[in-house]
């Protein structure tokens, strides 16, 4: 730099663009057990993690829907609306209200985010990172199921606007 | 007027993307379906009636039930069975332990629906072991709403028996392995 050189500054505006996101993990697998009671259903637990930001003017939900039915064939199955659930204790949003069948074609409620909703850090967020939501999951015991194992996926989705 | 449109385009698209977010994620739910079984007896009392005067005809009833069953595929068993665990109450009357006459007894046959299959014969009733109504081979299964199932019970009408009203519990009991 030359003697007597000159300094310049400049500025630089920074934005950034902060848009409506969802995120949620579910476990791998869950068991459903059986009652202690011959024939009465099935039961098992899933709990939900996620993370969730929503505009002013925005939402969200989070749906449920099957990706594969009871296989091996034979034993219970969704298609005749074996499996049902319910949702408890969401820290963000509210869960779905009353039983929900799981549908082999359309998407079932779990939980439903309101306008400006945004997970942890507390005042206008929730206290929690990341928030939860439980499913029970129950499922019809008929006897005319063979005795074997039988696996179905489901798969969760979560959107934010 | 070209570049103007191209910026156009591209500011919208931008826009679409910032307006939604969406993420998914996947369960396997697993259920083992293991052997089961389950009865109610439909025939809240069971009464044994005679209509001779003579003694020439025991006294009959029939008892209803409806099962549910689901044995093991390959190698399960089922049984379905009954004991009297309360024999006739009172005295000087019909009694399965003791009965007063020598060849005095409760007996019974049993119809049973698939995939049952329903006793042989005519069986006598104990108190002291359970006897048989049905029995299940490996593959069963009852309907949803279960299967029907009875035992037809008949009971030597004695002369020396004391007039008056008798009462016995027969429990009924099915398995599954």
């Amino acid at each position: 730099m030359p003697a007597g050189g000159a300094t310049g500054t400049g500025t630089q505006s920074l934005s950034a663009v902060i848009d409506a996101v969802g995120a949620l993990t579910a476990p791998a697998s869950a068991s459903l057990s059986p009652n202690s009671t011959a024939f009465q259903p099935f039961t098992g637990s899933v709990s939900l993690s996620y993370q969730a930001r929503t505009t002013p003017a925005g939402g969200g939900s989070i749906g449920l829907s099957m990706s594969s039915d009871f296989a091996p064939a034979g034993g219970p199955s969704i298609s005749t609306g074996a499996l049902t659930y319910t949702c408890s204790g969401a820290s963000l949003g509210s869960a779905c209200s009353g039983m929900q069948t799981v549908s082999t074609t359309a998407q079932t409620p779990v939980l439903t985010l309101p306008a400006s909703a945004c997970t942890g850090g507390g005042g206008a967020c929730s206290n929690l990172n990341p928030n939860s939501v439980n499913l029970t999951f129950t499922l019809t015991d008929s006897p005319a199921y063979p005795t074997g194992t039988y696996s179905a996926k489901i798969t969760f989705v979560i959107s934010a606007t | 007027m070209r570049r103007y449109a191209t910026i156009i385009a591209a500011a919208c698209l931008m826009l679409a993307l910032a307006g939604m977010g969406q993420a998914q994620s996947t369960t396997t739910l697993s259920v083992a379906v293991g052997p089961e079984a389950s009865l109610t007896v439909t025939t809240g009392t069971t009464t044994l009636a005679s209509g001779s005067t003579t003694f020439s005809n025991p006294f009959t009833g029939t008892t209803s039930l409806t099962y549910k069953i689901r044995t093991t595929k390959v190698g399960g068993t089922g049984t379905l069975s009954l004991k009297i665990t309360a024999d006739f109450s009172g005295t000087g009357g019909p009694s399965v332990t003791t009965p007063p006459t020598s060849g005095d007894a409760l007996t019974y046959t049993c119809t049973v629906s698939s995939p049952g299959t329903a006793c042989t014969g005519t069986v006598t009733a104990s108190t002291s072991s359970a006897t048989s109504v049905a029995t299940f081979g490996a593959a069963a299964n009852s309907t949803s709403a279960g299967n029907s199932a009875s035992t037809a019970w008949s009971l030597t009408d004695d002369p020396v028996y004391a007039t008056g009203t008798y009462t016995a519990t027969a429990t009924y009991t099915i398995s599954a392995t």
